[in-house]
């Protein structure tokens, strides 16, 4: 770790300037956020603790709403306000469409959306130095996303999302459990960072 | 080759420490060649196609390019078909000397060799007043009689006065060998003793257009000589006026204002996706490979295109006729090369390469470092025919750098790269008049960096290339090329922020397809004038989109006098969107934003102020549209928010506000123009964790600005391995970019920009070289504290040499090299560290690479 602290404050420093950072940025963008994050030896003999369906289910339910944020910013972000009819290739496989409405109020800081998600086989992996936040997971079905997005300060995100058929399929937390949860019913909102969510019947509450 | 820097700057010491090694050279000034030059036209085979010998005039020799004469160091071997041996001049009377000759070309449509002696009338001001074969000999004799009319010498004298002379010369014409199986080098005949036997000299380092005029140029044996490229020919070329480097000792420019990523690197019409090794490394090919490099800042000729800044194309060497090698030891590296012919020359096969074991090292100063590269090349012709070659190459290149981690067996990677290319080639000779090369390249390239993200490039392509004479005064040049290339993007276990996210959408796996076509005339209506009209088209396909790039090129060049010609370019280039740097494999997809264009011109003078000595000067514009150019996306910030950014730390759900890495310390969110979808920031993990660098930094590669350069470029030379030579480089130029109609200064502008060298022949076989580089610093941004300073310091360094060299015997030699590139270990400021009190310059570096090495041929 020491080695890769030396590195990362001289990429910083460099950074400052702002010019060499595209540079740097360009050919290394995600090492140093991965580089705070991924420590392969970190909770090796700590032994994992029990985790239950609820457990399971908090993981389940971020990595629902992250592979909507994923989708998400893979097609929409930076695109102009409007209707919205985009499709994209999901990194580790599968597609996903998104389409409807979203609207911008960039005094506020805040974009409103009335988006329907649609994945097909959409598969996304996270690795996190927190077990609950780790999965690889394969997600289908429709969810109908609609209210505000914070993207500047003051505001707060605040969205209900809904489905009457979702399928979540693959392996939540570290060490990895085995997760199945077909043809569900959905009903999630975020306020802020708070995520509730209602998913195969079991109620779940998760931090982002 | 050394650190990067921002291991040098983190670690805040003397990166010293890697020791080249460098290698010797081939002493050019001393051989007489009989080896074919380079065609100042490009058809006619031009090399050698005739020698002077001044019979009055001792010191003359043929010149080893067919561009002319030039005055041959003591000792040199008499000129072949030389006969008439000098006669003593009176007392008091002094000959004359030649000084300027041009071309004299082998007549069009002759067969065979010839020799044509004249009885020449020099006038008191070193024109030639009457040139008068002695016998008739047409075609020969009429050429010969017209072209020593323009020669200029320095006029005889008695007793110090200048006289009218007559004095008899003899002009040698050698059938040129057939150009497009490339002809074989001949070696020069056994030299007398102690004469150092060298070969390959021809290396030709030519700054702006060859076509147009070469106005500036080194020989491989002077990029020898200067101290700071290690004996590179590739490295040569940013001592060329018109290159701005991004920081010292790192081998990426900015060509007239053009950023690297819009700079193309060609061998042989083969593209080289990556033209040097990581960090400050040498180029990938080896140098004695390498015949010539050419730099096109711009208004290039039409056979290059897809690239709106500038084209770096070098060109092999032809095979030799006999066996020969070379070797170089570095204390991180070796690298060798040797050729042998077979079947009685009519095929050749030619190995070369370079291996780094910087493990060992490192090991002494940085033990969690890793750097590794290597490269190689291989090439095998036959000749079927007099007139049909056929061909193959074989070029590869890796490069690794990691670090270890303790307790963790397998090490991180910070940059791998690598990429190989299998060029297939047939060359026929059509006639007299031209020639015609077709050839079918495969590909890989690779790229990766932390965590399994990896992008892989698998390419496919055809190119044709021919030149034909369509009369005497009228060339035809054209081409085609199509490739495909199939990307193949590897997120690996990717914690996909916006960012992120946005940057894989912009390099999505996907196949790509161009196609080019193109034609230009090499029109010479008077031997004082020739002027290239030519036109260009590609055809750019991705993800879906297409786009098309026509380009018309012009160029010529005017010879007001003997001394002294015009040259002039114009042209526009179009260019797909292009990454920061070249990365193999890394290549933005679906044209979004449409091509980069370029108008570039240039007008400039060439002056030979004597035969060694060259001057050139030149003005140039250029104008940059839709150009995916993230070093110059931003005007110069202060390291706090930018217009357009806000703080972040109030922002509802991005826990990732306020820390982690990358560049800009997370205290801005990202750009949120209006009418625009925003981010979505949501949430913690992975996703949620965006830093301000990252996602400024990615916008910085989505968006497209317009720009300018313009400014003058003056290039003086005296040859390098006289006994005192060297060069004056100077570019003073403005660059600035345009972004939401805002006109600042680009990034990485630099007002004056200059390389002075010096070298000197110490006798003995040793020779020492000095070379000072001096640039503008970069703007910065507005210092409240000291509202007149806008720039960063500037920067300025000496880089030195030394050399001793031993003849073993009459073929082989040895050379041992001490260089050392930054030895006033200046440290160089691109960056500003503001406060409330004020704004402050940070350092990197100092950025040094001394070198020691052994170096030895046959």
């Amino acid at each position: 770790m020491h080695a890769r602290t030396m590195r990362l404050s001289g990429w910083r420093t460099a950074c400052r300037g702002g010019a060499l950072s595209a540079v740097v940025l360009g050919l290394y963008l995600v090492v140093p956020t991965s580089c705070t994050s991924t420590d392969p030896a970190a909770g090796v003999d700590a032994g994992p603790p029990p985790c239950e369906q609820e457990c399971k289910d908090e993981t389940g339910v971020r990595a629902i709403r992250e592979t909507m944020k994923l989708i998400y910013n893979l097609t929409l972000q930076g695109k102009p306000v409007g209707e919205q009819n985009a499709a994209v290739a999901c990194p580790k496989g599968g597609k996903a469409y998104i389409f409807g409405t979203a609207t911008s109020n960039a005094d506020q800081g805040t974009t409103e959306v009335k988006l329907t998600y649609e994945a097909e086989a959409c598969a996304y992996e996270q690795r996190d130095d927190d077990a609950d936040e780790s999965y690889n997971v394969v997600l289908t079905g429709k969810i109908v996303q609609e209210g505000t997005l914070a993207v500047q300060p003051s505001t707060s995100t605040a969205l209900v999302m809904k489905s009457e058929n979702v399928t979540l399929t693959g392996m939540v937390r570290l060490p990895a459990l085995d997760y199945r949860a077909e043809a569900c019913k959905l009903e999630m909102t975020q306020n802020g960072n708070k995520l509730t969510a209602t998913f195969c019947g079991r109620t779940v509450g998760v931090d982002l | 080759m050394t650190l990067p820097i921002p291991f040098a700057e983190s670690r805040a010491t003397v990166v010293g420490a890697l020791a080249l090694l460098v290698v010797a050279w081939l002493l050019a000034s001393r051989v007489a060649l009989a080896q074919p030059a380079p065609s100042g036209s490009g058809v006619a085979p031009a090399p050698s196609a005739s020698g002077l010998a001044p019979t009055s005039a001792p010191g003359v020799a043929p010149a080893p390019s067919g561009s002319g004469v030039a005055p041959a160091p003591s000792g040199s071997a008499p000129p072949a078909g030389s006969s008439a041996a000098p006669s003593a001049p009176p007392p008091g009377v002094v000959v004359p000397k030649l000084v300027t000759a041009p071309d004299v070309p082998y007549p069009e449509g002759a067969k065979g060799d010839a020799t044509v002696a004249l009885t020449v009338v020099v006038a008191k001001d070193g024109t030639v007043r009457e040139a008068t074969p002695t016998e008739e000999n047409k075609p020969f004799s009429d050429v010969a009689a017209e072209k020593v009319k323009t020669f200029v010498y320095e006029p005889a004298t008695r007793n110090g006065v200048p006289i009218v002379a007559k004095i008899r010369i003899e002009i040698v014409f050698r059938e040129p060998p057939p150009p497009p199986p490339p002809p074989r080098v001949a070696l020069a005949p056994p030299l007398p003793k102690g004469l150092p036997p060298m070969v390959i000299e021809q290396v030709d380092v030519r700054g702006l257009r060859a076509e147009a005029g070469r106005t500036a140029s080194l020989s491989r044996a002077e990029v020898r000589q200067v101290p700071g490229t290690f004996g590179d020919p590739f490295r040569a070329v940013e001592i060329m006026p018109g290159v701005t480097p991004i920081v010292s000792g790192l081998p990426y420019f900015f060509i007239r204002g053009a950023p690297p990523g819009n700079v193309g690197y060609f061998l042989d019409g083969l593209r080289v996706p990556v033209l040097f090794h990581v960090g400050a490394g040498p180029s990938v090919i080896h140098p004695a490979l390498v015949k010539q490099v050419d730099l096109y800042p711009g208004g290039y000729p039409a056979r290059f295109g897809r690239f709106a800044g500038g084209i770096v194309a070098g060109e092999m060497q032809d095979p030799l006729e006999r066996p020969h090698g070379e070797f170089n030891l570095r204390l991180f590296d070796v690298g060798a090369f040797a050729e042998t012919p077979f079947a009685d020359g009519r095929g050749s096969v030619a190995v070369g390469g370079r291996y780094s074991y910087t493990g060992a090292l490192f090991s002494l100063f940085s033990p969690s470092t890793i750097l590794d590269y290597w490269d190689y090349q291989g090439r095998a012709t036959f000749d079927l025919t007099p007139d049909d070659r056929i061909s193959v190459f074989a070029m590869g290149s890796y490069d690794f750098l990691g670090q270890t981690i303790e307790g963790v067996d397998e090490p991180l990677t910070l940059f791998g790269a690598e990429f190989h290319r299998l060029d297939f080639r047939y060359d026929h000779r059509i006639g007299n008049r031209g020639r015609l090369r077709s050839a079918f390249t495969l590909g890989i390239d690779k790229s990766r960096i932390s965590q399994e993200r990896n992008t892989r490039d698998r390419l496919i392509g055809t190119r044709t290339d021919m030149e034909y004479r369509l009369s005497p005064e009228m060339l035809l040049r054209a081409g085609s090329d199509a490739q495909i290339d199939s990307y193949d993007v590897q997120t690996g276990q990717a914690d996909l922020g916006p960012s992120g996210s946005t940057l894989l959408s912009l390099f999505p796996s996907r196949a790509d397809f161009v196609l080019g076509a193109r034609a230009d005339v090499v029109l010479t209506p008077s031997p004082r004038f020739e002027v290239v009209p030519g036109i260009r088209a590609d055809l750019f396909a991705s993800q879906g989109a297409t786009a098309v790039g026509i380009d018309p090129r012009l160029a010529t060049r005017t010879k007001v006098s003997d001394r002294v010609s015009v040259l002039a370019a114009a042209g526009l280039a179009h260019q797909a969107p292009a990454f920061v740097v070249p990365v193999p494999g890394f290549t933005p997809g679906g044209i979004r934003g449409g091509l980069q264009k370029a108008v570039q011109q240039s007008l400039g003078l060439e002056l030979a102020v004597m035969t060694d000595t060259t001057v050139t000067a030149t003005l140039f514009h250029n104008g940059f549209f839709d150009m995916s150019d993230p070093l110059g996306a931003t005007a110069p910030q202060p390291p706090s928010c930018p217009p357009g950014a806000f703080p972040r730390g109030t922002l509802a759900g991005d826990r990732g506000a306020g820390g982690g890495g990358g560049g800009g310390g997370g205290t801005c969110g990202a750009r949120f123009p209006q009418g625009t979808i925003g981010t979505d920031r949501s949430g913690g993990g992975g996703q949620g964790s965006e830093t301000s660098g990252n996602s400024l930094a990615v916008s910085a590669l989505e968006v497209r600005t317009r720009g300018r350069s313009y400014g003058m470029e003056l290039f003086l030379k005296k040859r390098l391995t006289s006994r005192v030579g060297g060069f004056f480089s100077y570019t003073l130029s403005r660059s600035t970019r345009t972004f939401e109609n805002r006109e600042y200064t680009a990034t990485f502008d630099r007002t004056h920009v200059l390389n002075v060298a010096l070298a000197f022949d110490l006798g003995r076989n040793w020779r020492a070289g000095t070379r000072v580089v001096f640039y503008t610093g970069v703007p910065q941004a507005t210092d409240p504290s000291a509202p007149s300073t806008s720039r960063l310091p500037a920067f300025f360094r000496v880089d030195l040499r030394l050399e001793k060299r031993w003849n073993i015997g009459k073929t082989a030699w040895l050379s041992v090299v001490a260089e050392w590139l930054n030895a006033t270990l200046t440290k160089e400021s691109i960056a500003q560290n503001c406060t409330l009190a004020g704004c402050t310059a940070t350092y990197i570096g100092p950025v040094t690479i001394p070198s020691i090495g052994l170096e030895g041929g046959i």
